[in-house]
């Protein structure tokens, strides 16, 4: 999406927001005003309005604030349940988290940083006084300093030593007025400093990766000079003492300077273990946690794009991994249940093992859900089907859900692992449990490649996206969709000509090399003049003044001066794929190739949701009707042909499960196809929409253009 | 005061690049090529460890592509230096009046120099409707900077 368009949609949401801040307001009031048995639906409309606020954060982007209001929400559900009253405390903190929610809505509008100190503060004064408000006489201290459930997954670095108050003073006194002493008293940041050891200095990172880009500089001027000595001088330069030490020196120095940017796997195992606990209290099972390998050490920036990817895996083995106590005791485990992690160097990659000992992954469940989705899951084996759970999509339709529905899929987990150049494996045992592998390189500052050439060129091609590299000349070509094809593994694969997908001459003489490389969406081969060999390079990014270039991932500098192009594997799959108008193959059609006409109707009552949805819709080239509820939405279908609805379940007057059960009754519009939407990701959930009629169900959580597109193309009828 | 520019020519147009954006002079540029960038883009050039592109002025003023040119001015921008390949020798003049104003998308307007005029060409606003700015890289400089 264009920077216009997503600020128009946030000031959408800015307007939509302050709207529903107000009546949230009023709400709040209105529970302390009435009598207690008539608070069911003051209660249930606050319940709607922060679920709302929710979605439409995620929508346009604003996770925090969309974690947030999932903190808020989950709380309210006890209200709304009944086994909390509430209580002027209570209420205390339900306007004060209002009072946050407001003001993270404008300093996320105005672009500043949200502050995630004043956050976990105005969700720890929530927490309290629910606590209190349960039990208030039996409350054991541990119980209630361990009450920071939920405040969403904690950034990198670990949260700051010092929690707010009310974690660390289990005192009714002070829970009760929450209010006075926890909230407003705005956290300073998070003060690092106080972890420091005597003896270390804190030196800001760009320093330090300058550090490393001057010794790299180095060490190929270094490289350059042996090469004047050869060529202009006649000497090996071998054979020189000072220049072969110099080298040396070099080659250390460049080795500190690396490792000046690492930090031990320890530095985030805290809040992976409070993850673990969380999840653990939440779902009401007894899991241990256990951690070794912590000192392995690994690049800073690597270590920072993984941690939301392990907290969700670890979130994920206490959820779906380990086994409820009922089925560890008839499985004869014993009750306890382990997660752990594992972590360590092997050779320039570093291994961060999750591991439980549950149940394992549940293939058939897999293999049925990967059918619902349309895929051929018979022609896979067991390998392939469990490479599913990977799949974009997958997670967002069902199959993996979040403990608390907040989180990101496995899909995502993979593409943030590929992000850090790693990639994540998956291993499962049934019935004694499964194992995510995250195997990452230890730093992003060097990078291996495959070079090859082509045209005449040298191009650099990432290793770890290089599946393997084979003659030509000894492989047998097939042809499948007008296209050629090779056979890897059992699988065909698609070959193009590394040259004419880069847009440059080919100048191969002979048949070249086949070199096969994976991507987010499959494999793909492409042929190239020859294989010049492995190299560790150094890779800087292209100057913002050229346009971003799909297919190239970086530059580097080669030790006699000319530039080296590190291609980018998954960029060049899909512009092949894109070229010479071949058919794509089922799995990963694209979704910009077709031309879509057919009339939709989106309900929902958040205004910036409908008003995403209809842009995204009407751009694919559909003709858009929103309706704000499912009321309206009936009076609509009424007047007019629809093909698909697109629907909203928590909305007010009717909502989504409501209205699709009403077109599914209704004679005439029986073969109105309707997709449910949202944010509401667990089981029983979707199962009510199926069983309300629903074609199809995607989780805002998860919802992107593509994911949309795809659902929609799935169930209405478009012309290629 | 008079502005002190940089005049080069391409045909037989003289255009200017005021002086104090000016990094250095380059001779005989081998650009790199990139694959798949519009045809202003010539490629990219190492200057000592910096990996700068490189554009066709000619091409960037839609006065007729030059692609190869035994020049490059180096220029500074905000997002980075950047090189355009020009087909002469550039020579340092200080320039008269301004005469009126110019045609061409990114010029600033038609000088007097000894002996003609010159075309007074801002490259950075030549540069920016080919560059990376997308949503995405402004919202990451911005927190870039926050994160500073």
């Amino acid at each position: 999406m264009t920077l216009k368009g997503l600020d128009k949609l946030r000031m959408l949401f800015a307007q939509e927001a302050e709207q529903r801040l107000a009546r949230l307001g009023q709400l709040v009031l209105e529970l302390e005003r009435r009598p207690l048995d008539d608070l069911g639906e003051a209660i249930a409309e606050i319940f709607r309005e922060v679920h709302t606020l929710k979605g439409s954060a995620a929508v346009v982007g604003f996770e925090d604030i969309g974690r947030y209001a999932h903190g808020v929400e989950e709380k309210l559900g006890q209200l709304r349940s009944g086994s909390v009253l509430p209580t002027a405390p209570i209420v205390d903190a339900l306007l004060v988290a209002v009072d946050r929610l407001g003001s993270m809505i404008n300093e996320s509008v105005a672009g500043a940083d949200v502050d995630d100190g004043a956050n976990a503060a105005a969700l720890d004064a929530l927490d309290v006084a629910f606590l209190v408000a349960l039990a208030p006489a039996s409350i054991p201290a541990v119980a209630l300093a361990a009450a920071g459930a939920a405040e969403g997954p904690s950034p990198l670095p670990p949260p700051p030593l010092a929690p707010p108050v009310p974690r660390s003073d289990p005192s009714p006194a002070a829970a009760l007025d929450p209010a006075a002493d926890a909230v407003p008293a705005t956290p300073a940041p998070a003060p690092v400093v106080a972890r420091e050891a005597a003896g270390t200095v804190m030196v800001p990172v760009e320093r330090l990766d300058e550090l490393v880009r001057m010794v790299g500089e180095a060490a190929g001027a270094n490289l350059r000079v042996g090469r004047v000595l050869t060529e202009r001088l006649g000497v090996d330069a071998v054979d020189v003492l000072e220049f072969t030490e110099l080298s040396r020196v070099l080659n250390d120095l460049q080795e500190c300077a690396m490792r000046t940017r690492m930090v031990p796997v320890s530095t985030i195992t805290d809040s992976l273990q409070r993850a673990v606990r969380d999840a653990a209290r939440s779902l009401g099972k007894d899991v241990r946690w256990e951690v070794r390998g912590e000192d392995t050490e690994l690049d800073r920036e690597v270590l920072h794009k993984l941690s939301d990817s392990l907290l969700h895996l670890v979130r994920n083995a206490v959820d779906h991994g380990v086994d409820t106590p009922e089925e560890r005791a008839i499985a004869g485990k014993p009750a306890q249940a382990v997660v752990r992690l594992h972590a360590m160097q092997l050779g320039s990659e570093v291994i961060i093992a999750i591991t439980d000992d549950g149940g394992g992954v549940d293939l058939p469940r897999v293999r049925a859900q990967g059918a619902r989705l349309g895929l051929d899951v018979d022609a896979m084996n067991d390998d392939e089907a469990m490479q599913l759970i990977f799949a974009s999509g997958f997670s967002t339709a069902t199959f993996v859900s979040d403990i608390s529905g907040r989180g990101v899929g496995l899909d995502a987990v993979r593409s943030s692992v590929e992000a850090a150049r790693g990639r994540v494996e998956v291993r499962s045992t049934p019935g004694l449990g499964g194992e995510f592998r995250v195997i990452v390189p230890i730093t992003l500052a060097v990078l291996r490649c495959l070079l090859v050439e082509a045209s005449g060129q040298r191009f650099a091609l990432p290793l770890h996206r290089v599946d393997l590299a084979q003659a030509a000349a000894t492989t047998s070509l097939l042809h499948a969709e007008g296209q050629p094809m090779i056979d890897v593994g059992g699988r065909p694969v698609p070959v193009s000509d590394l040259a004419e997908v880069l847009g440059v001459p080919s100048t191969r003489v002979g048949a070249g090399t086949f070199v096969v490389v994976t991507g987010a969406a499959g494999r793909a081969a492409f042929t190239v003049d020859a294989l010049v060999g492995q190299r560790d390079v150094v890779v800087k990014g292209l100057s913002p003044l050229v346009p971003r270039l799909e297919v190239v991932a970086g530059t580097s500098i080669e030790p006699d001066g000319s530039i080296l192009l590190v291609l980018d594997p998954p960029g060049l799959i899909e512009r092949a794929r894109r070229g010479g108008g071949r058919t794509a193959r089922a799995v990963a059609a694209p979704v910009a190739a077709r031309t879509r006409n057919g009339r939709l109707l989106v309900v929902d009552d958040a205004l910036t949701v409908r008003e995403l949805q209809r842009s995204i819709l009407e751009r694919a080239g559909f003709d858009v009707t929103v309706a704000g509820d499912g009321v309206e939405a009936m009076a609509l279908l009424g007047a007019g042909e629809y093909e698909l609805v697109l629907t909203d379940v928590e909305m007010p007057r009717m909502d989504g499960f409501a209205l699709t059960e009403q077109i599914r009754a209704h004679p005439s519009l029986r073969n109105v196809a309707v997709l449910i939407l949202t944010s509401l990701a667990s089981d029983s959930d979707r199962l009510r929409g199926m069983e309300a009629g629903a074609d199809g169900y995607i989780v805002k959580s998860a919802f992107d253009e593509r994911g949309l597109l795809a659902a929609v193309d799935r169930l209405v009828g478009t012309t290629t | 005061m008079t502005l002190s520019a940089l005049i080069f020519p391409i045909g037989d147009d003289h255009y200017a690049v005021a002086a104090d954006t000016v990094r250095e002079v380059v001779s005989e540029p081998r650009p790199t090529r990139l694959p798949t960038v519009p045809a202003v883009v010539l490629g990219a050039f190492n200057l000592r460890g910096e990996v700068v592109p490189m554009f066709d002025a000619g091409a960037l003023l839609g006065v007729g592509p030059l692609v190869e040119g035994p020049f490059a001015i180096v220029v500074t921008t905000a997002m980075g230096p950047a090189g355009i390949v020009v087909a002469g020798l550039p020579r340092v003049v200080d320039l008269g009046e301004q005469l009126g104003p110019s045609d061409l998308r990114g010029t600033l307007g038609i000088y007097g120099i000894e002996g003609g005029v010159a075309v007074l060409v801002d490259v950075e606003a030549l540069l920016l409707p080919y560059s990376n700015l997308d949503a995405s890289a402004v919202t990451a400089a911005a927190e870039g900077r926050a994160a500073r």
